[in-house]
């Protein structure tokens, strides 16, 4: 033991010697001016010298295109601001975006913005890694206002820490039902009736199950089942109570209500045996539904533009089904600015921003990819009714938005998903009782939740 | 007699099952990757072949800077570890020195600290050295190896001082008898850490993601990510698929081609992976 000590102190010694001496190797200087080296290095063209560069660090999350279709929006940008140079940095999914800030915050490289999830702002904001932006919303005087005001109330509802704006909505989705209208009339139900009830859900499901096809699919993989969880928790409460208090600081897992919700999924399975056993990936899913193997899922607005391309047979999409009241989760990610960087870089920042989330770019940007449009004024446009005209199923999710509340969002939010998950999937798979789970997950959330309060 | 046999036909047996099992994976990637996509998930494709798969993740991405990337990052990592490593075991096997125990003690436990832990640490080390973005910084943290040192130093201990002595009266140096005696002795080690290093490099991901900003640095692993890391909707699995070809076909060339070698090597040096 004492051995092994005097190794690591050893091991210590080294370390910080190389440390020391890779220190003295760099000449001073802010972490910044590195970042805006490499901006420079990679943008090129039409940008001058004395040019302000902004990093911007985005995860994909909906395929290729969307990297190039980020990256034409900071071309507009660029265009139209020559004196700022904002450079795009792709950083993977939502996790390894996360994971990069940290290491680039603690390297002395922040980026000046960036698109996390809006699930991420109460970590962002108590580790101080972005900043509020009451400020430069309140600078812009009756304007700023009216860009508030017209982003979509259930959006803008997961942009707030303690009353004030930390992020700005973007790439936000929320969840809806997408059935298959042949297999409605293949049984005789009329498809332009989606079930409204879980009671329907069962009903219809049954009649649509054969031995080639389940009923009804929902994605029970770690990361998706907690998003549907919140569905059907807000559904079955009366009051519209969501999986936790609106300051983050505690989860309500353990209700009796919640305990029905996750019921009623087992039965789904077990019972009624209208929905596949065990735990189907989010990304299968609308795969299945594409090949007929299962004829309602619950799935993401963001497949509509996929389904509406490749599915063979005639789909509708409608409001998840209701119990006590209508409900449905939003989620998505969101616009933050980094904390500690200049002023001047902050107004070039929130310029960006507001040019990215601009009416005719979001509306564009949710045709492009299939998330929902972020603004009411985004609905007046052309663009958008042209649209809707064409692919009638895609209005459910705007339609469906004053029913929608945020996804499961606390402190240490990567945590409590994956306690709610583990729980969650352990009740799946028969390990606990629906009670036992969410009990377990009650306890285990607020175990790392005492920290906060 | 009789029952040996068996016992010999049933390890075959459960080596080529082991065999297809391994397979299969690669049957499927291959035969999505060339094949029109299709919602309907089988081992063999049942659409027409194609190459619209490939083409398009090509396009999407900056490949050919990403291939090169990699290629650069794989080969000179290797080819600094392979001098830093062979005269570091050379000093800690060979050389007798005071306190070189110690010395290999402390390398040694580098091997039980996993990279992903270090990421932070080496990044803040890398900007103050001004090298986020580049690929010296990419590459530095991996100059010296643990793994490497601890594997020569061990064959070289196993190599007869006599060998090492006759050189030096032939009048070689110990640069001479490094190159000469301990380096060719030493080959099957060498080779099976190569192949540790270059599929540790190739497939490495969080790490270029992290330290690299712009296209013109980043590698293969971070082009699949786009498009294997992409679930708000469906997974296209032909498009993964082919980015996933495009990065595996020369490890998967080179492990067809000297995979004779490979296993001969892995078995003198006593190691899996």
């Amino acid at each position: 033991m004492r051995k092994k000590l005097v190794l690591a102190a050893a091991a210590g010694l080294v370390a910080s010697a190389m440390a020391l001496s890779a220190c003295s190797g760099g000449s001073g200087g802010s972490g910044s001016a590195a970042g805006g080296e490499n901006a420079a290095q990679s943008g090129g063209e039409s940008a001058s010298d004395d040019a302000l560069h902004l990093t911007f660090y985005y995860p994909v999350n909906v395929g290729g295109s969307a990297a190039a279709l980020i990256e034409q929006i900071c071309a507009d940008f660029n265009e139209e601001n020559p004196d700022i140079v904002v450079e795009p940095v792709y950083t993977g999914n939502y996790d390894d975006t996360v994971t990069k800030i940290q290491t680039a915050i603690q390297g002395g490289t922040p980026p000046d913005v960036f698109v996390s999830l809006a699930t991420q702002r109460f970590t962002m904001a108590s580790t101080g890694m972005a900043m509020p932006l009451d400020d430069l919303i309140a600078a812009d005087g009756e304007e700023g206002q009216a860009y508030i005001d017209d982003f979509l109330d259930g959006f803008m509802l997961d942009s707030y820490v303690d009353g004030q704006i930390y992020s700005i909505p973007f790439q936000r989705s929320t969840m809806v039902l997408f059935y298959n209208k042949d297999a409605f009339e293949e049984v005789g139900l009329d498809p332009e009736d989606p079930p409204e009830t879980w009671e329907e859900v069962v009903e219809y499901g049954q009649k649509l199950t054969n031995e080639n096809r389940y009923g009804v699919g929902l994605a029970l993989n770690s990361g998706s089942a907690q998003w549907a969880f919140t569905g059907f928790c807000l559904q079955n409460s009366v009051n519209g109570e969501n999986l936790m208090t609106d300051d983050g600081k505690q989860v309500l897992f353990d209700t009796p209500e919640n305990v029905e919700a996750l019921q009623f999924w087992l039965d789904l399975q077990n019972e009624y045996k209208i929905m596949a056993p065990g735990i189907v990936q989010w990304t299968d899913l609308p795969t299945q539904f594409l090949a007929g193997e299962v004829a309602m899922i619950y799935h993401t607005t963001g497949n509509m533009a996929n389904i509406n391309e490749n599915a063979d047979f005639e789909f509708g999409a409608a409001f998840l089904p209701g119990h006590k009241r209508v409900a449905a989760p939003t989620g998505g990610g969101n616009f933050y600015i980094s904390s500690g960087i200049s002023e001047e870089r902050v107004q070039a920042a929130w310029k960006f921003i507001k040019f990215a989330t601009e009416t005719e770019r979001a509306a564009q940007w949710s045709l492009d990819t299939g998330y929902v449009a972020t603004r009411e004024s985004c609905f007046e446009t052309d663009l958008m009714k042209d649209y809707y005209e064409e692919v009638p199923q895609a209005k459910v999710a705007y339609d469906q938005i004053p029913y929608s509340a945020p996804e499961l969002t606390t402190y240490n939010a990567a945590e409590i998903w994956r306690v709610l998950n583990d729980n969650i999937q352990a009740a799946v798979v028969g390990d606990a009782t629906p009670q036992e789970a969410l009990t377990a997950a009650q306890e285990q959330a607020t175990e790392i939740l005492a920290e906060y309060q | 007699m009789q029952r040996k046999k068996m016992i010999g036909a049933g390890i075959t047996l459960f080596a080529v099952v082991l065999g297809i099992l391994w397979l299969i994976p690669l049957i499927w990637m291959i035969g999505t990757a060339f094949s029109v996509p299709s919602f309907h998930m089988t081992l063999f494709p049942t659409t027409a072949f194609t190459l619209d798969n490939l083409k398009y993740v090509w396009n999407a991405i900056p490949f050919g800077t990403y291939y090169l990337n990699t290629l650069t990052l794989v080969v000179c990592t290797f080819a600094v570890q392979f001098v830093t490593s062979t005269l570091a075991a050379y000093a800690l096997g060979v050389m007798d020195f005071k306190g070189s125990s110690l010395v290999f003690a402390v390398i040694f436990m580098q091997i039980i600290i996993p990279n992903d832990v270090l990421i932070t640490p080496n990044f803040m080390t890398l900007s103050e050295m001004k090298l986020i973005d580049t690929k010296v910084g990419m590459m530095l943290p991996f100059y010296g190896s643990a793994m490497a040192i601890f594997l020569l130093r061990q064959h070289f201990k196993s190599i007869p001082k006599a060998l090492a002595e006759a050189a030096k009266i032939d009048g070689a140096n110990t640069w001479q008898t490094i190159w000469r005696v301990y380096m060719p002795c030493a080959k099957p080690a060498y080779l099976s850490f190569a192949v540790i290093s270059v599929s540790y490099h190739w497939n490495n991901y969080l790490w270029p993601l992290i330290v690299t900003n712009s296209p013109q640095n980043r590698t293969l692993t971070v082009g699949l990510a786009i498009f294997a890391k992409s679930k708000e909707a469906n997974m296209q699995w032909a498009n993964v698929c082919a980015a996933a070809f495009i990065i595996i076909v020369p490890l998967l060339l080179a492990f067809f081609v000297a995979q004779k070698q490979f296993m001969s090597s892995f078995v003198s040096a006593g190691i899996k992976e």
